[in-house]
């Protein structure tokens, strides 16, 4: 396309060479674009800003390197987090997400470019999914063909089990780790495929990006030497994949030691065996094959047995004494959880309570993949009967990743590129045959015109597909079959744009911490009740405040109430989130006591009660029980909190241990005094939809501070101990006083909001926790 | 309480269960499990639950902090009814707690309706009422190991009955139908249906109806999964189809019929996945082909 330019423009039509990389270049161009674009609903429908949990955690790391540099962002301790322990941050985090927005605000910045962070933070994961699309095109490409690679894509820019995790403002480690995946499988596959030490010098920078961005690093060290492994095994032994693992291997393993929150581990666990474990194989087989120079066939042969057979079983004493010695970590839960399925539901509650961590039902697969679930298949065929070194790869990468999306709903993130790329693959093959003009013209143009058709669906593209063939009688198709084939396989495709674009504004582009509710007519009603409380705790609490709240908003509350939390979404410690479950789940003296001495103010809880919230505190509730029990057995038992009958319900019939328990009393606090509808009576809970059990009762330890105008946040403030100590058994008497005096304060307003059902949480699971933690 | 040393659970009849559990002044716990397990009885649960009862009397007589404070005993019915009408009991197995003091309360029997009777479930609800830890030790069970074990052997007889014609291992089509499978396994949530375990399908009680979707996005029957397995296969096959019409030699015509075939499957498999994905997600507004 650049001759186009020179003047001569007749010659240049008529290169080929020219119009295929003008098509290539508009086509990812425009992949680009339709990528960025689809991503920014909510940035349309609310604003510009950071979504959920994880990503207000990011942005504060990003903002607090920004302001003070990155040495000072390295050494830092945060001392607003897990009050009184505080957090190393800077040995604890993966900083390549920070440090590629960083880099981007700098350059902008030395440009005199005046970009807030904020937008930087927001907009970084559709640009790199821009990137991803190219990286995936040079993969399918060296994997297939240039067609391929553009189909790949394409689907990728707009595949929901991507955009799902990288709309803007999601501001997390996977936005940039799969470009870094994309980017590292492509230039791995180059590696092998010259055998040339630039390419596996390449590949390992890229991995050591990976290594900095996103924990899923060990999928990469995993697939590699299993590919390495894979290809001995089929005796596809080279000296070219000998140079490139060697130098992939040394260069990878050097470089992820580099990052403070890798350390040591990969010589040191065993999620990182398997790369040592294949690289010493491949230096026995290397030198067997030198001694084969020297030997004759039968002594070569036995020897060869011998070899092999003492080589594995040295390596593999070596390492299980290794493990045994203390040397190697064993596998650390989260991983043993995808082979035995069942192990993190029976030992790590903390891991069965997110609700990512679930297995996937086909509908997610279908929901998320859509047609191209169907047909990747086709694609996984046709590369194994067409098999070579390359190919092999993208085959393990196919199986294992299937294997991991149906364990576990989040991985299939990692699923979802392998995908596009093969079902790429089969419709590139497909478009190949039926496309093919049997007079002589460069097929390839026509494919990607039918790509960029397929991504505007509505305009022209249908009606010119036909035209531009011809009946061809004598051996092949015949024109009439191929176009009805063509336009049939294309409508189909259309639909999967659709259905991307619809899925992609209806399920992922929700903020969560904005919510919006439809009233009858149609009016949209925006709940900003989240924002509304974390922004009276910061003006309106001394600044060393403590805020006790489940671990789910511990990184909001820090983000953007600026207070100190006592536990957040970075779990690492379990027996400290069991004390604030334990505290939520006692009765108001006992956790009293605890919250003296962790030294609480204020405690936050999310009641959704009003509005019809359904991932508020009580319906989280048991998984704070359950979390307890694990650390207090002896104070806290998971079946006092259910009715005879196994129950888990807040109205009267729910058990006494329930309804005193101060979760229950922060959640329903003068909620009794509340008459939603006059259908309803009063105090009726709209998420439970029951009248609650437990209505007029006081607080003795804490006091009300705030309440949103949803209700959706409660803000109570704990009291000093008392001048005068009151006779203690006042909390445990049922209390009888007339709740006549208190009716009509404040709150009365509410009740002229229509409250409505809020969409945008549909498809998360209802019970579980719904938040997520990075690996 | 000597015979505690060689038998781990003691076995009681009606004077004895006065003497032992009845009588006032105790300094121990005791778990008795009331159950029927004479074979006349034909109480197949009694068995399943003996099982696992002493499974957990086991691990407390030979684990470390084992001391006089708890007592396992069990009362057959057949050797004991009079101990079933004081206790006013009339079914089995059941499992109660006689604390040391005082009489057992409601939270005294073991729901077994709601947790089940397995030997964690049973620990934990010892741990509850006596606050002694009961580690449960289950003897491993090797028959996973040993299949598995049976299987290699199975494979690598093969592999050295057929070593003189190991072709089948370069077999393409066979590794692809392999990875075929597993994907389809996968894709149709057969990991869900593992670990979930799902009913196989569901019959309504009063008409008699019988569903084979679950209804709702959350959950999958698994039948519903083997005929997501198979949308899925028929949209591969016609998909392969298509590419195969042109590679096969033959007459053109025998083509053609080929192609619409992979086309039809294609095309109209896709669109019966598509209209059960409508079904089962509310509010899905697309459709092709078929409503």
């Amino acid at each position: 396309m650049s001759d186009t330019g020179k003047g001569d423009i007749r010659s240049a039509l008529s290169n080929p060479g020219g119009w295929k990389s003008l098509i290539v270049f508009s086509v990812l161009a425009l992949a680009w674009l339709a990528g960025f674009s689809s991503r920014l609903f909510a940035v349309i429908r609310f604003e510009s800003i950071i979504h959920e949990f994880d990503p207000w955690f990011n942005y504060r790391a990003t903002h607090h390197m920004v302001e003070h540099g990155f040495y000072n962002f390295l050494n830092w301790f945060d001392e607003r987090a897990w009050y009184p322990l505080g957090r190393i941050v800077g040995g604890t985090v993966y900083p390549g997400l920070m440090i590629t927005s960083g880099a981007i605000h700098e350059v902008l910045h030395s440009l005199n470019i005046p970009v807030h962070i904020r937008d930087i933070c927001v907009f970084l994961a559709p640009v790199f999914s821009g990137l991803t699309a190219l990286s995936t095109y040079f993969l399918t490409k060296e994997l297939w063909n240039p067609g391929a690679g553009l189909f790949a894509a394409c689907f990728i820019a707009i595949v929901p089990g991507y955009i799902s995790r990288s709309v803007a403002g999601s501001y997390d480690n996977e936005g940039i780790a799969i470009f870094a995946l994309m980017f590292t499988y492509y230039l791995w596959i180059k590696a092998v495929k010259t055998g040339s030490v630039y390419w596996a010098c390449l590949t390992a920078l890229s991995y050591f990006y990976m290594v900095s961005a996103w924990g899923g690093y060990v999928f990469i060290i995993n697939l590699i030497p299993l590919h390495i492994f894979a290809l001995l095994l089929m005796g596809r032994y080279s000296q070219r994949i000998y140079v490139a693992y060697s130098t992939f291997f040394i260069l990878g393993l050097v470089c992820s030691m580099q990052i403070p929150f890798v350390g040591f581990q990969p010589i040191r666990t065993s999620e990182h065996m398997a790369s040592a474990g294949v690289f010493l194989l491949l230096q026995a087989y290397c030198f067997l094959t030198y001694v084969q120079g020297f030997m004759t066939k039968s002594e070569f042969r036995q020897f060869f047995v011998f070899a092999i057979a003492a080589a594995t079983s040295v390596g593999f004493v070596g390492i299980i004494g290794l493990t045994y010695m203390g040397y190697i970590a064993p596998w650390s839960g989260r991983f043993y959880s995808l082979w035995d399925t069942g192990y993190a539901k029976i030992h790590i509650p903390i891991i069965a309570s997110v609700s990512e961590h679930q297995p996937t039902t086909w509908v997610s697969f279908f929901f998320d993949l859509h047609i191209l679930i169907c047909v990747f298949p086709a694609g996984l065929w046709f590369v194994i009967k067409d098999i070579n070194d390359e190919r092999v790869f993208i085959f393990l990468y196919a199986i294992s990743a299937v294997y991991f999306a149906g364990v576990m709903v989040r991985l299939m993130l990692t699923l979802t590129p392998v995908v596009c790329v093969l079902a790429a693959i089969a419709f590139s093959k497909t478009f190949d045959i039926y496309l093919k003009d049997e007079t002589k013209k460069p097929t390839a143009e026509e494919i990607e015109e039918k790509e960029k058709n397929d991504k505007y669906y509505d305009k022209v593209g249908k009606a010119k597909k036909p035209s531009s063939e011809e009946g061809e009688k004598e051996e092949g198709l015949g024109m009439n079959v191929k176009s009805i084939v063509v336009v049939a396989i294309l409508m189909m495709l259309m639909l999967f744009a659709v259905h991307c674009t619809w899925v992609t504004s209806n399920a992922y582009s929700s903020p969560s911490i904005v919510l919006a509710s439809y009233g009858q007519d149609g009016a949209r009603n925006i709940l900003d009740d989240f924002r509304e409380a974390y922004y009276w705790l910061r003006q309106n609490t001394h600044e060393k405040a403590r805020v006790m709240s489940w671990w789910d908003y511990g990184y909001q509350i820090a983000g953007m109430a600026n207070r100190t939390t006592l536990v957040d979404n970075n779990t690492w410690n379990n027996s400290h989130i069991a004390l604030v479950g334990k505290a939520m789940s006692s009765n108001e003296s006992a956790a009293y006591e605890i919250m003296r001495s962790l030294d609480v103010d204020y405690v936050l809880v999310i009641f959704g009660g009003v509005i019809g919230y359904s991932g508020d505190d009580i319906n989280k509730f048991l998984w704070m029980v359950r979390i307890a029990e694990g650390e207090h057995p002896k104070d806290i038992k998971e079946s006092d909190y259910f009715t005879p009958q196994g129950e888990f319900r807040v109205d009267s019939a729910g058990s006494k241990t329930l309804l005193n328990c101060l979760m229950y009393k922060l959640s329903y606090y003068r909620f009794g005094e509340l008459q939603l509808d006059f259908r309803a009576p009063p105090g009726f809970d709209r998420t439970r939809n029951v009248e609650i059990g437990n209505k007029n009762f006081d607080l003795h330890h804490l006091e009300e501070a705030y309440t949103t105008e949803h209700w959706l946040v409660r803000i109570y403030k704990v009291r000093d101990l008392e001048n005068r100590q009151r006779s203690l058994d006042v909390s445990s008497k049922p209390i009888k006083r007339s709740s006549s005096k208190k009716v009509g304060r404040r709150k009365k307003g509410v009740i002229k909001h229509k409250p409505s059902v809020v969409k945008g949480k549909r498809n998360k699971s209802k019970k579980q926790t719904s938040t997520k933690k990075t690996k | 309480m000597e015979w505690n040393m060689k038998k781990s659970v003691i076995h009681l009849d009606g004077g004895k269960f006065r003497t032992y559990v009845k009588s006032a002044p105790r300094n121990y716990s005791m778990i008795v499990m009331l159950t029927a397990l004479h074979s006349q009885r034909q109480c197949s649960v009694c068995r399943q639950a003996n099982d696992e009862f002493m499974m957990v009397a086991n691990s407390w007589r030979f684990s470390q902090q084992y001391s006089n404070k708890l007592f396992f005993a069990m009362v057959d019915y057949d050797e004991g009814p009079d101990v079933f009408s004081a206790l006013k009991i009339n079914s089995a197995p059941v499992f109660m707690h006689f604390p040391a003091k005082g009489k057992p309360k409601k939270g005294d029997t073991m729901d077994i309706h709601r947790v089940g009777f397995a030997a964690e479930q049973i620990s934990k609800f010892i741990a509850e009422r006596t606050d002694v830890q009961v580690r449960v030790f289950r003897p491993p069970n090797y028959s996973g190991t040993l299949a598995l074990f049976l299987l290699f052997l199975l494979i690598g007889g093969l592999l050295y009955l057929k070593r003189n014609s190991l072709e089948f291992l370069y077999n393409k089509t066979s590794w692809g139908i392999a990875a075929l499978s597993i994907v389809f396994a996968m894709t149709s949530g057969q990991m869900w249906n593992h670990i979930r375990s799902p009913p196989f399908m569901h019959k309504h009680p009063n008409t008699g109806e019988v569903h084979y979707i679950h209804g709702s996005s959350q959950g999958q029957f698994i039948v519903e999964s083997y005929i997501v397995v198979f949308l899925n296969a028929a949209v591969v096959c016609g998909m392969i189809l298509l590419n195969e019409a042109n590679r096969s030699s033959g007459d053109p015509s025998k083509k053609r019929i080929m192609a619409m075939c992979g086309l039809a499957c294609v095309a109209f498999f896709f669109s019966l996945l598509l209209s059960v994905f409508k079904a089962k997600y509310q509010g899905y507004p697309y459709s092709f082909l078929l409503k």
